[in-house]
């Protein structure tokens, strides 16, 4: 009966073509939105992660409640103590310190007086160890736009924009004016070896990179560091495992009265980031219902208009014995074969357009000049192995519910009343 | 008349409910069909004679009084009894042939065939004989829309006859035939009618069906009016 079914379903198009072109254009919508939204907001956490969050970051308590202001006078002292600790208990994740400041940057010309300046922000980063992770972690040789990166102390990049605006060429000399952990103040100069666009309009803004050592000897943060990231291996945001480690952590200090004593937090507890990965998540839900219900709608009459014109099938085949039960039940199977078809076409055209995305991305960065959040310019769709079954939930649900519909319709219809409509 | 009855209707009544009122389609019927009768339900629109050919059908069931097909009460059947005495025993033919449009002919005819439990060679070798009877062996592969009325009530009674059923009840076939396919389909359901004593009984109010039949049951406003043996002027 099933094969005899599956010819019916091969030869009469009106009965498998519009049923298998809703589904499989409800699971294309659903995979490659789905995979979209997904790339979407893990670029966003990425950056956050990568730039200022970390997966956790220590902090002193003061730090932390004044975070905005990035004030390195209340920075954390003794790091080299408390990463062996953090090493020590946490030996599978990756700890790093960073020091963002702020400052002037003076470009003076060749007799030594101001050419131009303005107001920077500054990212202090390990670029010069022997294993240093950090140029990778936040892709640096990918936002090099001019030279290189720095190679030794005292060598620094600008972003590509602000190069510009100052009209610092390569090989150039500039001075950091700031203020000291202390609050005396600071200046140093710095070669220019490179220039850099990280895509995204706060980071790129006035931003100067250099090594955090060079910072420290600026800042006078011997042995200190603003923030201490740690990275889970693999690069993986895990929040059960990254509430676990803040836990453990903090009930460590949780007698100490000093408001510079460590604490850690996660990164869904920093930059409302927890809230974008709970709607990124609540997100992807509404999406596959939307599609599940929208669909079941479209086939549900889609069903039913499939379903009298079938009348005289199903009349014939009560009929000719059938019960109405087994009527019912082929109607399931050709929906869940239909519905399967459907669902590869979609997956296979949604996977298609999202590996497009994924390589290449949207560009939005003519729309983003003037936003201060940390967002990519270029939005991205991300393949993981849900992408490949997602859009089966929707495709067969719907037409397995869509069938089962309005199959109830005809299932209900008294026996004599369907065999009556033969004669239509 | 035939020995043995397989189709056996006592006191039956069958209303159906019209608004907040019943309307009496059959009253008070009594029939007696035996094995390999040639009968047929004659007289105008209105008179009962498809509500009776679907109650003996086990398509519907009576209101009062019994109506036993091959020994099966048909109200006291369940949907899945029905379906089997349906399935086992009765064939239908219908005005409209309702030959499914996507399907071979031999598939159509192997469709009836399917419910029950035969082998893919069994299947085969029913369908051919089927066709033979009706003479369609050089159409197999053809498609509904490829025959002509005649050929496509010929493949219907194929259908039907395939599975060999003790009983087959067929409704206005002729209505969409000209004089000569009537004829043929007719003689055709007639020989079958001899050589396989299947119990033949129409729904009719052609003449040239009527001139077929051994015996013929006259309905109006529900009640039998004549029940008479003919002698066919076409038989055989």
């Amino acid at each position: 009966m099933i094969q005899f079914l599956l010819k019916g379903i091969l030869r009469d198009r009106s009965r498998s073509l519009l049923p298998i072109i809703v589904v499989a254009s409800g699971v294309f919508l659903t995979v490659l939105l789905s995979t979209f939204m997904k790339g979407l907001f893990n670029d966003i956490i990425d950056m956050n992660a990568h730039f200022t969050t970390g997966h956790v970051k220590v902090m002193t308590r003061a730090y932390a409640d004044n975070i905005a202001q990035m004030p390195n006078d209340l920075a954390l002292i003794d790091v080299a103590n408390l990463k062996e600790e953090l090493v020590a208990d946490y030996p599978d994740m990756e700890w790093v310190d960073r020091i963002r400041f702020g400052g002037l940057i003076d470009v003076p010309d060749e007799n030594g007086e101001t050419k131009t300046q303005g107001p920077a922000v500054g990212q202090a980063v390990d670029l010069l160890s022997p294993n240093t992770q950090e140029p990778q972690r936040m892709n640096m040789e990918k936002a090099l736009r001019q030279g290189r990166l720095p190679k030794q102390p005292g060598e620094a990049m600008l972003s590509e924009d602000f190069a510009q605006k100052l009209k610092v060429e390569l090989g150039e000399e500039v001075t950091l004016f700031g203020s000291t952990m202390e609050g005396g103040m600071a200046f140093k100069n710095f070669k220019i070896v490179g220039t850099v666009s990280f895509g995204a309009t706060v980071l790129d803004r006035g931003a100067i990179i250099v090594d955090i050592a060079d910072a420290q000897e600026a800042l006078a943060m011997e042995d200190a560091a603003a923030e201490i990231l740690g990275f889970f291996e693999g690069d993986t945001y895990d929040d059960e495992k990254a509430k676990e480690i803040v836990a453990d952590f903090n009930a460590k200090y949780a007698n100490d009265p000093d408001e510079y004593a460590p604490v850690m937090q996660s990164l869904k507890e920093q930059n409302d980031l927890g809230s974008l990965l709970d709607m990124s998540e609540n997100m992807r839900i509404i999406l596959v219902s939307v599609f599940v219900f929208a669909m079941s709608i479209v086939l549900w009459n889609t069903g039913l208009l499939g379903g009298l014109r079938r009348y005289t099938e199903f009349g014939l085949r009560l009929a000719l014995g059938e019960e109405k039960k087994h009527i019912f039940k082929t109607m399931i199977y050709e929906a869940i074969l239909i519905g399967f078809i459907g669902s590869v076409v979609g997956t296979i055209l949604g996977l298609s357009v999202a590996y497009y995305l994924q390589e290449y991305g949207i560009d939005f960065s003519g729309m983003m000049k003037n936003i201060s959040m940390m967002l990519p310019q270029v939005y991205r769709a991300q393949i993981t192995p849900d992408a490949l079954y997602i859009g089966f939930i929707p495709g067969l649900f719907a037409m397995v519910l869509g069938t089962a519909l309005s199959g109830i319709g005809i299932y209900k219809r008294e026996t004599a009343q369907l065999f009556k409509e033969l004669e239509v | 008349m035939n020995t043995a009855s397989i189709i056996s209707i006592k006191n039956m009544t069958k209303r159906f409910p019209v608004g907040k009122g019943e309307f009496t389609a059959l009253e008070n019927i009594n029939l007696e069909f035996g094995e390999g009768e040639f009968a047929g339900l004659v007289g105008p629109s209105g008179s009962g004679k498809t509500t009776l050919l679907n109650i003996i059908g086990s398509l519907d069931s009576p209101t009062e009084g019994t109506a036993t097909v091959m020994g099966k009460n048909i109200a006291q059947l369940s949907h899945k009894e029905s379906a089997l005495l349906r399935n086992l025993h009765i064939g239908f033919i219908f005005q409209s042939y309702n030959l499914l449009p996507v399907y071979t002919v031999f598939e159509n005819v192997e469709f009836a065939l399917l419910l029950q439990n035969h082998t893919a060679s069994e299947r085969r070798k029913a369908v051919m004989d089927a066709l033979e009877w009706v003479g369609l062996t050089d159409k197999v592969k053809s498609k509904p829309a490829m025959l002509s009325g005649g050929e496509g009530q010929r493949v219907a009674i194929a259908r039907a006859m395939v599975k060999r059923p003790k009983i087959l009840l067929a409704d206005e076939p002729s209505a969409n035939l000209d004089a000569k396919n009537s004829h043929q389909i007719l003689k055709t359901m007639k020989q079958l009618n001899k050589e396989l004593k299947t119990t033949f009984i129409f729904s009719t109010h052609d003449e040239k069906v009527m001139q077929y039949l051994d015996r013929t049951i006259s309905l109006a406003d529900g009640k039998v009016v004549k029940d008479e043996l003919t002698v066919a002027a076409n038989a055989g």
